[in-house]
């Protein structure tokens, strides 16, 4: 059974690496590559790397309190801030069509991040005032 | 003291990033995937000029649907896949087995395996939401690149579960906390519990998903603040393709336009008056676009049907709808003798009880129901009944 879903899975890729191949130009093919290899080369090694060091000075710099909200904070608005980047630069924008990226999106981004802030803040605010509790339930 | 240029998987110590964690957040991320995979399907059939099984007229708002869950599953992606990566990180820095050449094999063969669904992955989500804002920095076909990859994916994915499934069942069995298939070393409590680390992930997903898709989803026009369209546009419905970029300004907006009507020998031309006269209906009908916008409309003007009538085309044929637009992949597109049928497919003349603005596709458009938008020919130039 695991080894039929396997074999299908091998297939599956299989045909698309085909339909890839055979549908593209060799020039497209080698941009394609390139766009591939650089998703997981910048993931793996610049994202995560800001991330991991992001996150090692929050700990660093952070009280207690303010961790876990930070790190809430940090994901969400992280992630986010990732998606807006082509909003966010208007990459796409052209002249001769006011209805496309038609919106204020830094302004939307500094108050998202202005939220942002403010939430965490209060969060912690409210978990110092519980900290003796918090820290016997540790 | 010196540090090792590359980590270990040792140096990773908080207990979050367990299967237990990781097989929950990729539940998720696949049932979107899946989604995604469906429904870009659907899209890429419903975009074939020769359909073996007819893609059906009804619902008229099937295609908006389809499309624009595409669109939101794919946003929802995003922060699942950023977790789910950080999750499993530390092993990417597993020591292979080089000892036993057997095992070895069967390691690199897992690794590449990963490789190429990490890849394809990242492809699909980075392409998809660059061209939901219409920006293209590559010189690759989008749409054969991201339909290949989207096979590419899928079956990485399928094979990444057949192996992955018996410590998934278990660890999705099993409580959140369980640490049976942990690493050794991960025994760190982390800044957030599993299940607040959960939460905080399912959040960010909903709230991607609230950012964005209003430009497809009216209800949430007003929170989408970053959605690629407010809404508005000429008639009260947004446009993807200028007359200028089209290039069709000063052709479609001469007073000798005619729409050239044709069947074998027969031909007609009608101007713009001449399609007023006839008999006006309205529709209710969704543009809805492959980028995962999408807007309705009530859209006036002459049935297609009628107008075949009037070169006496037969029922059941196929029809060549052809743009003003010198060139563009969608210059010409062929309407499916169900849409040429249906009593709701319309040459438009007005949008929204204005007439059609240029940017909409004036003199005339097609608008047909459940179909994409790129098909749905702006500036109208001939409509030639295949036989």
């Amino acid at each position: 059974m695991r080894a039929a879903l396997g074999l299908l899975g091998v297939a599956v890729a299989a045909y698309g690496g085909w339909l890839l191949v055979t549908r593209t130009d060799t020039d497209q093919l080698v941009d394609a590559g390139v766009w591939l290899a650089s998703g997981v080369v910048l993931h793996d090694a610049v994202l995560t790397a800001v991330v991991l060091a992001g996150a090692a000075l929050a700990l660093r710099l952070l009280p207690r309190p303010a961790r876990a909200p930070a790190v809430v904070g940090m994901v969400v608005f992280g992630s986010l801030t990732l998606l807006a980047v082509p909003v966010l630069g208007r990459f796409g924008a052209r002249d001769d069509n006011p209805t496309l990226l038609d919106r204020p999106y830094l302004a939307s981004w500094l108050v998202v991040a202005g939220v942002t802030v403010l939430a965490v803040t209060g969060a912690s605010l409210v978990r110092s005032q519980r900290r003796p509790r918090a820290e016997q339930e540790d | 003291m010196k540090r090792p240029p590359v980590p270990a998987p040792e140096d990773f110590r908080s207990r979050l990033r367990s299967p237990a964690v990781a097989a929950r957040v990729g539940l998720w991320l696949g049932i979107c995937f899946g989604i995604c995979f469906l429904t870009g399907l659907i899209s890429h059939y419903a975009q074939e000029p020769s359909q073996p099984v007819p893609f059906p007229t009804y619902p008229s708002w099937g295609y908006r649907v389809t499309q624009g869950l595409h669109v939101i599953t794919g946003m929802a992606a995003i922060p699942l896949l950023l977790v789910k990566l950080w999750s499993v990180y530390p092993r990417l820095f597993l020591r292979p087995p080089f000892g036993n050449l057997r095992r070895l094999t069967v390691d690199a063969l897992e690794r590449a395996s990963i490789g190429v669904l990490v890849a394809a992955g990242i492809f699909q989500l980075v392409t998809g939401l660059l061209n939901s804002t219409q920006w293209y920095p590559w010189a690759f076909s989008f749409r054969t690149t991201h339909y290949a990859l989207a096979w590419v994916a899928i079956g990485a994915l399928v094979l990444h579960i057949a192996v992955k499934l018996p410590i998934t069942r278990d660890v999705l069995r099993g409580d959140v906390d369980d640490t049976t298939h942990d690493r050794e070393t991960a025994t760190q409590p982390g800044t957030l519990s599993r299940r607040g680390l959960l939460r905080t992930t399912w959040t960010a997903s909903a709230i991607a998903v609230l950012a964005t898709a209003g430009s497809t989803v009216p209800l949430l026009r007003d929170v989408s603040v970053f959605g690629v369209r407010s809404g508005d546009g000429p008639g009260g419905v947004p446009i993807n393709k200028s007359a200028k970029a089209a290039g069709v300004t000063g052709l479609a907006t001469r007073d000798s336009w005619r729409l050239r009507l044709g069947y074998g020998d027969g031909s007609l031309l009608l101007s713009r008056d001449d399609l007023l006269a006839m008999t006006q209906h309205t529709e209710t009908l969704p543009i809805a676009c492959v980028e995962g916008w999408s807007a309705s409309g009530d859209w006036t003007g002459v049935r297609v049907r009628d107008l075949l009538d009037l070169v006496e085309a037969p029922r059941g044929s196929d029809v060549l709808v052809e743009s003003l637009q010198p060139s563009g992949p969608f210059r010409e597109t062929t309407l499916q003798a169900n849409f040429a049928e249906d009593d709701r497919t319309l040459l438009a003349l007005m949008l929204n009880g204005e007439p059609l603005a240029l940017d909409h596709g004036f003199p005339c458009r097609l608008i047909a129901p459940n179909r994409p938008g790129v098909l749905q020919t702006k500036w109208v130039d001939r409509i030639e009944v295949l036989t």
